[in-house]
């Protein structure tokens, strides 16, 4: 009976999605299961997948973070800039995580002391980062890293894992760690739930927010130094629109909007249906627009699936 | 049949007079699976392309898949590195890449090189030439600066006056190229009467050229002609003066294919553009990555191949760019109310 629960719960059900996503992709193409594949699939999106686990958290938290693709396009462009003025490479790395902590607490900063949304905070940097990550290269590409970073960036260092893959494990189990097993966890929850019974229950609001919007401008300016190591150039575009992406894969993994509720657990799996369905279309030879339209029904069909089971649930109860 | 290839490649060779190299004409019916890449879906010229490329793959029996696979507009960098790897791993004998991410494409490039895929570009190349055996360009750089000039020159006049440039994204390698030439080309004092005032980028989108073309005209009143290298742009300049009721004052050329130019240049809003044919490039860049990918030719300067119905051609080293080779299509048409209906037809 216990198996049948864990059926229905949200994860449950985007596990089958996930292993009849897999069967057919393995039934479809010999290429798929091979660890070429597997470790390319997650190489093309891992710096979507890196800021998916700290979107989750803020989610959570009953916020959100628009800026981060821009922080990332921002982090990667000062990059390329700062070593094309002459700045040695682990002085711009520096600066650029520095980049990304000033930018989150700048976010941080007008949401917690100003009382700001969040929405409307990050949708302002999305511009903003944006705009001066065109003003640091404009438009041309800039081409200048060193070729240990670049070969960081493109080739495995341990075993078939390339630097990028390893941190997102790493990251991963932090991410687990933090949200279950710490106090720090369990306040993203209620402060999601209720942030004004959070304060008065004795909750430091404020500094747990402004910590988690400090981690996503970290965070987002590492995934933007990943990027441009794996590109091996920078230009004023990177990651522009990703943002979207990276907030389907958390709200696909059971992340209330509202906040208060969803886990790491569902994120990794709708991550990995998001990414098998994209590779295993691409592998049939399925791109361009019929491949996002797909990924659209599937976001559609996912949100229904909850709504149609209490709607359901309802009629019952009327009809009873 | 190899007796009588010789035969045939003397012949070549000895009907060409001061050629080294042996011309190759190709074998028909080896196998390899190719992919042709446009820099995204749903573009005419592109579909024209992929039109050459199939006549060329049914042409040469090639007995394997050529499959047609590009991006979304939205998606177009990041797209073409995901298909690019894909082919990699689908194990793709060729292909054939109309270049849209400029180097960041490079490193996915060399990974595809490195597992024996042969790797062409065609229309854009990557800049940098790295992961690339072979570009090939339409026409010759430098000339698409000088016809791009005399267009200009010929719709502004001798009076002269102000124009702008409208083009596509700001990394496309070829449209930069282009306008690097004409820019180039205006030194010459015969041009000395027009001035470009502007660069603006329209990335390929029909809204936002639409749209930034009117902000042209807003920003420069003196302005007399916007010059679009893409044909999206172009045609989406045409539109935004003819639903403004511009065309007397503002007239728009460049790059732009009959077919969507047509009403424009008979109504006057866009009375001279020019362009090449890409179901040609298609086919050509076809023939050339199925005689590499099939071992016929190693895609290495001063080889000479026959492609089909268009003749012969010579792999070189690529001028504009500072690595890499090419095969140069050309020529420019140039059109006008004289021949434009005829050829959007």
């Amino acid at each position: 009976m216990n198996v049948w629960k864990h059926l229905r719960s949200w994860e449950g059900f985007l596990g089958l999605v996930l292993l009849l996503t897999i069967a057919i992709n393995a039934f479809n193409s010999d290429a798929f299961l091979s660890i070429d594949n597997q470790i390319n699939l997650f190489s093309l999106s891992i710096e979507k997948v890196i800021i998916a686990l700290i979107m989750a958290f803020i989610i959570i938290n009953a916020e959100i973070d628009l800026s981060v693709a821009s922080m990332m396009g921002l982090s990667a462009c000062a990059l390329g800039w700062l070593v094309d003025s002459g700045v040695g490479m682990p002085m711009a790395l520096a600066l650029c995580l520095i980049i990304g902590m000033a930018g989150g607490l700048f976010n941080g900063f007008w949401i917690t002391f100003m009382k700001l949304p969040s929405l409307v905070v990050t949708l302002a940097m999305l511009i903003g980062f944006r705009g001066l990550a065109r003003v640091l290269v404009e438009d041309r590409s800039i081409r200048v890293f060193p070729k240990w970073f670049e070969d960081l960036g493109q080739h495995p260092i341990l075993g078939p894992f390339p630097l990028a893959v390893l941190i997102f494990f790493l990251l991963l189990l932090v991410a687990v760690g933090v949200l279950r097993f710490t106090g720090f966890g369990r306040y993203v929850y209620v402060i999601g739930i209720n942030q004004d019974m959070a304060r008065y229950s004795g909750i430091h609001v404020t500094r747990v927010k402004l910590i988690l919007f400090t981690a996503s401008g970290i965070i987002s300016a590492l995934a933007g130094i990943l990027f441009a190591a794996r590109l091996g150039s920078v230009r004023g575009d990177m990651g522009l629109g990703f943002e979207l992406d990276i907030i389907t894969m958390v709200l696909l993994g059971g992340v209330s909007i509202f906040g208060g509720s969803g886990s790491i657990f569902g994120v990794i799996l709708s991550i990995l249906i998001v990414l098998y369905l994209r590779n295993g279309m691409s592998l049939s030879n399925i791109t361009g627009h019929l491949q996002t339209g797909v990924i659209g029904m599937l976001l559609i069909f996912s949100a229904m699936v909850p709504n149609l089971k209490s709607y359901w649930e309802s009629l019952q109860a009327r009809s009873s | 049949m190899t007796k009588k290839f010789l035969a045939m490649a003397a012949a070549a060779l000895l009907a060409s007079s001061g050629l080294v190299m042996a011309h190759t004409i190709a074998k028909k019916g080896m196998k390899a699976d190719l992919v042709l890449m446009p820099k995204f879906l749903g573009i005419l010229v592109f579909d024209q392309a992929n039109q050459g490329a199939q006549e060329a793959h049914r042409e040469l029996q090639n007995p394997g898949k050529l499959e047609f696979l590009g991006p979304t507009p939205e998606n177009s960098v990041a797209g073409q590195i995901e298909i690019l790897t894909t082919a990699t791993t689908q194990g793709q004998d060729g292909i054939m890449i109309s270049n849209n991410a400029g180097d960041q494409i490079a490193p996915a490039a060399k990974a595809a090189r490195s597992k024996g895929m042969t790797v062409v570009t065609w229309d854009s190349p990557i800049p940098s030439a790295e992961g690339e055996q072979l570009f090939i360009a339409q026409v010759d750089f430098n000339e698409t600066g000088t016809v791009m000039a005399d267009m200009a020159l010929n719709i502004i006049g001798a009076g002269g006056g102000e124009f702008a440039v409208l083009s596509a994204s700001p990394d496309a390698a070829n449209q930069n190229a282009w306008i690097a030439a004409m820019k180039e080309a205006l030194k010459n004092p015969k041009y000395s009467a027009i001035k470009l005032v502007d660069v603006v980028y329209g990335d390929d989108q029909s809204e936002k050229s639409y749209n930034q073309a009117l902000a042209l005209v807003d920003k420069y009143p003196n302005l007399q002609l916007i010059m679009a290298p893409t044909t999206v742009g172009i045609a989406a300049a045409a539109k935004a003066m003819q639903d403004e009721g511009l065309c007397d004052k503002v007239k728009t050329s460049g790059l732009g294919l009959p077919a969507e130019m047509v009403s424009y240049t008979m109504n006057g809003c866009a009375p001279e553009f020019a362009l090449w044919s890409f179901v040609d490039l298609g086919y050509l860049s076809y023939y050339a990555t199925y005689l590499i990918a099939t071992g016929q030719i190693e895609g290495i300067a001063g080889e000479t191949f026959k492609a089909g119905r268009m003749g012969y051609y010579t792999i070189e080293k690529d001028p504009t760019r500072a690595e890499g080779l090419r095969v140069l299509m050309g020529p420019f048409t140039v059109y006008d109310q004289s021949n434009v209906e005829a050829a959007s037809k």
